[in-house]
């Protein structure tokens, strides 16, 4: 319940009062005429800036209760636009409320339009109030307002009938299952002998009114409630029992009013208006009567607020965010501090025990690594000899085999047949272990063997034999992985050209030459 | 919302907007600075564990000193630790060609590299290099080719490994009663060995710096 200016408008009078914090302050009457405008808009001068919530209560006034085909979104609020520019041409003050759907068939969407009139009562005064730069929150007839009085005091009769004295008479609203449906302003003299009689007869005519109406029949039961802001109407309540007894009449007192609502006698008493003012600024009714052209300036406002707050919410988030980082950054700053100065300590408490250590020339780690390495290199460096070894034996069991040249190699790749530093690319395995898989990394030795089958006379097969003999007495070592033929005397690969001749000439038959490189296990 | 609301909203519009700059800047600022003082603390939490755990080896570092000491100074003394001693290597190479009664000894040095399998062996701060030497020799019989390997091992000149050798018959074995050389050679040898030296960091602590 924000702070807000408060105005009831009718044809005698305007009241103002001011809802601050949740509580009604005294109400400020000015006549309806040109002096109480002049008043009026000094008051308004003298007013802080705050929204403004609007009353009329006027005679020309219009409620009109239609079912309409069920419908929502846009054709909804389309409809309604055509319905009320329909009814209400003349008047830019109007509203449509939803109030449930029929029980028939087709549960028709039920609306209550309601509008102002008489534009005219209201357009000075609002125009003040617009001058003076104050939000207008919206503009409601008073007996929308009076509907407050049922939650207020728990009034939940089917058929009721809310009864209050105005300045400009006597205001009867009738509400179905706590919705309004249709008011009344009678105008009624307030004092006078005869004034009870009047207004237990404008009762009367009332009911008979809903009932031509249709709203209701005579036989139903109907509940009365008497506002009784002046204590002035307990005699109605005996009259309107005496006269019919099935009428359920109870009335509120001012005690009960002050009680019940919350608001001063004093207040109460301060104007004719200040019920309904109260009402107002407890709850605003949702039949708002201003249009947007109206209301612009607190939809603004009300953005702005929006806006603010959520700049609020933002900027406390942020705060709270940079506040936490913050200490965070302080707390880990500490931390870093505390970790050097333990660091500095351990440090010198090393160079205080390192006084005590041999005089070495570099660290304890260096030393024992360089140790290691240097084992490590002597554990895996190899020389030939294990190799000139197998072959020296292989040959003194095939004297055929002459050998011209020796080769060997340790290192990841294979010694190479032609000499040059790529792998080998022979032909397959002629015998032994096949290479083991993923053994590219692994340092390994072999051996290319360059010789020669002697004698030699021509017979291609036996000194392909006798070098394949020679390969197989190799392959058989524990030590070998593997014995590769890289060459032999005749070329029978059938994707090559073959020539030769088969004279026994010597000069003419050539040597038996063959190469074949010996690939030793990986850890020898 | 028209023309109207927002000149109307202009001002609540622009703190929101001054808000959020700020807050956005701010916010940068200290993730930044939170992410680079995180790092430093990361780093200085590793150098006190470091630390911490160098003290409560110490005295395993001092009984390591006393144990491996004799050994580095070997390595030290036979050019395994420090600078190239190529003087050495060469003068190795005579007195192994000498001894192994070979015909001479043709070498050539390469310039020092990186040890290509230094990974292997896991060095640490340490650094090990390798020169490559290629040597020409010619031999009376396969035997001296291990004869001089063995030789040249033995004269202490350096740490070296043998990658590759290469004997191959020259045809000129035919020996002549009426020469005035005892022995011809047979073969003709080639070889490839990397003399590996290791370097340590300069010393930095109080252990180095004692006399």
């Amino acid at each position: 319940m924000a702070d807000s200016l408060l105005i009831c408008v009718s044809a005698a009078q305007v009241s103002a009062a001011q809802w601050r914090s949740g509580r009604f302050a005294n109400c400020t009457v000015f006549e309806n005429d040109e002096n109480g405008l002049n008043a009026f808009q000094g008051y308004l001068q003298q007013t802080q800036q705050m929204p403004v919530k609007m009353i009329v209560d006027a005679v020309e006034e219009d409620y009109r209760f239609e079912s309409l085909p069920h419908s929502f979104g846009s054709d909804r609020a389309e409809m309604l636009t055509r319905k009320l520019k329909q009814h209400y041409r003349n008047t830019p003050y109007f509203s449509a409320r939803p109030q449930g759907r029929d029980t028939g068939k087709r549960r028709d969407d039920r609306y209550l339009f309601c509008a102002l009139t008489n534009p005219e009562l209201v357009t000075s005064w609002l125009l003040a109030v617009q001058e003076r730069g104050l939000p207008v929150v919206g503009i409601y007839l008073l007996p929308t307002v009076s509907a407050g009085l049922l939650d207020k005091f728990s009034l939940k009769p089917t058929n009721l009938l809310l009864v209050s004295l105005h300045n400009t008479g006597m205001r009867l609203t009738y509400f179905r299952d706590q919705k309004l449906r249709i008011s009344r302003l009678a105008r009624t003299e307030s004092r006078g002998a005869g004034v009870t009689k009047t207004y237990a007869e404008e009762i009367s005519n009332t009911r008979l009114y809903l009932h031509a109406l249709r709203v209701m029949t005579l036989d139903e039961q109907l509940s009365i409630l008497i506002v009784d802001r002046d204590d002035s109407l307990a005699e109605l309540v005996q009259t309107i029992v005496r006269d019919s007894p099935n009428i359920d009449c109870r009335r509120i007192s001012r005690q009960q009013i002050s009680t019940g609502l919350g608001i001063t006698i004093p207040a109460l008493e301060s104007s004719n208006d200040a019920l309904s003012l109260h009402l107002l600024g407890l709850r605003a009714p949702d039949n708002n009567l201003a249009p947007a052209s109206v209301t612009a300036g607190f939809r603004q406002l009300q953005l702005r607020r929006g806006i603010y707050k959520f700049s609020g919410v933002i900027a406390l988030a942020i705060a709270v965010w940079c506040g936490v980082h913050a200490y965070e950054i302080v707390d880990t700053r500490l931390e870093i501090d505390n970790a050097k100065r333990q660091t500095v300590e351990l440090q010198a408490q090393y160079l205080a025990a390192t006084r005590e250590f041999p005089a070495a020339p570099t660290s304890a780690e260096n030393l024992e690594r360089t140790v290691e390495i240097s084992k490590k290199i002597g554990g895996t460096t190899r020389s030939p000899e294990l190799m000139m070894e197998l072959v020296g034996e292989s040959l003194e069991q095939n004297p055929a085999i002459f050998m011209s040249a020796f080769g060997w190699k340790y290192d990841r790749t294979e010694i190479s047949v032609d000499g040059a530093a790529s792998k080998m690319t022979a032909s397959a395995p002629a015998t032994g272990m096949p290479s083991p898989q993923g053994g590219a990394d692994i340092r390994k030795q072999s051996a290319l063997i360059e010789g020669e089958v002697r004698p030699f006379r021509g017979d291609y097969r036996a000194a392909i034999d006798s070098i394949k003999t020679f390969a197989d007495t190799l392959a058989k070592r524990p030590e070998v992985a593997e014995v590769k033929v890289a060459k032999l005397p005749l070329d029978i690969n059938p994707t090559l050209s073959l020539s030769g001749n088969t004279t026994e000439n010597r000069d003419q038959i050539g040597k038996a030459e063959f190469k074949l490189v010996i690939i030793l296990k990986p850890p020898l | 919302m028209n023309a109207d609301d927002l000149k109307a909203l202009r001002i609540p519009i622009f703190i929101l907007a001054v808000i959020i700059t700020i807050g956005a800047v701010a916010i940068f600022y200290l993730n930044q600075s939170l992410g680079a003082l995180r790092r430093d603390f990361a780093q200085q939490t590793n150098l006190l564990r470091e630390a911490r755990t160098r003290l409560q080896r110490s005295g395993d570092e001092k009984q390591v000193i006393v144990r491996q000491l004799p050994a580095y100074r070997n390595l030290e003394r036979i050019g395994f630790v420090g600078e190239e001693q190529r003087l050495n290597w060469v003068e190795g190479l005579r007195l192994s060609n000498q001894q192994s009664q070979l015909f001479g000894i043709t070498y050539q040095i390469g310039a020092q590299q990186p040890y290509p399998y230094a990974a292997e062996l896991n060095p640490g701060q340490l650094t090990i290099n390798h020169s490559l030497m290629k040597m020409n020799f010619n031999l009376l019989h396969e035997g001296d080719l291990m004869r001089l390997l063995t030789t040249l091992g033995k004269q202490g000149a350096g740490f070296f490994a043998v990658n590759h050798c290469q004997i191959d018959r020259t045809g000129s074995a035919n020996i002549n009663p009426g020469s005035a050389v005892r022995y011809q050679p047979n073969l003709r040898g080639e070889c490839d060995l990397s003399w590996i030296t290791v370097r340590a960091p300069l010393s930095t602590g109080a252990t180095e710096q004692k006399p």
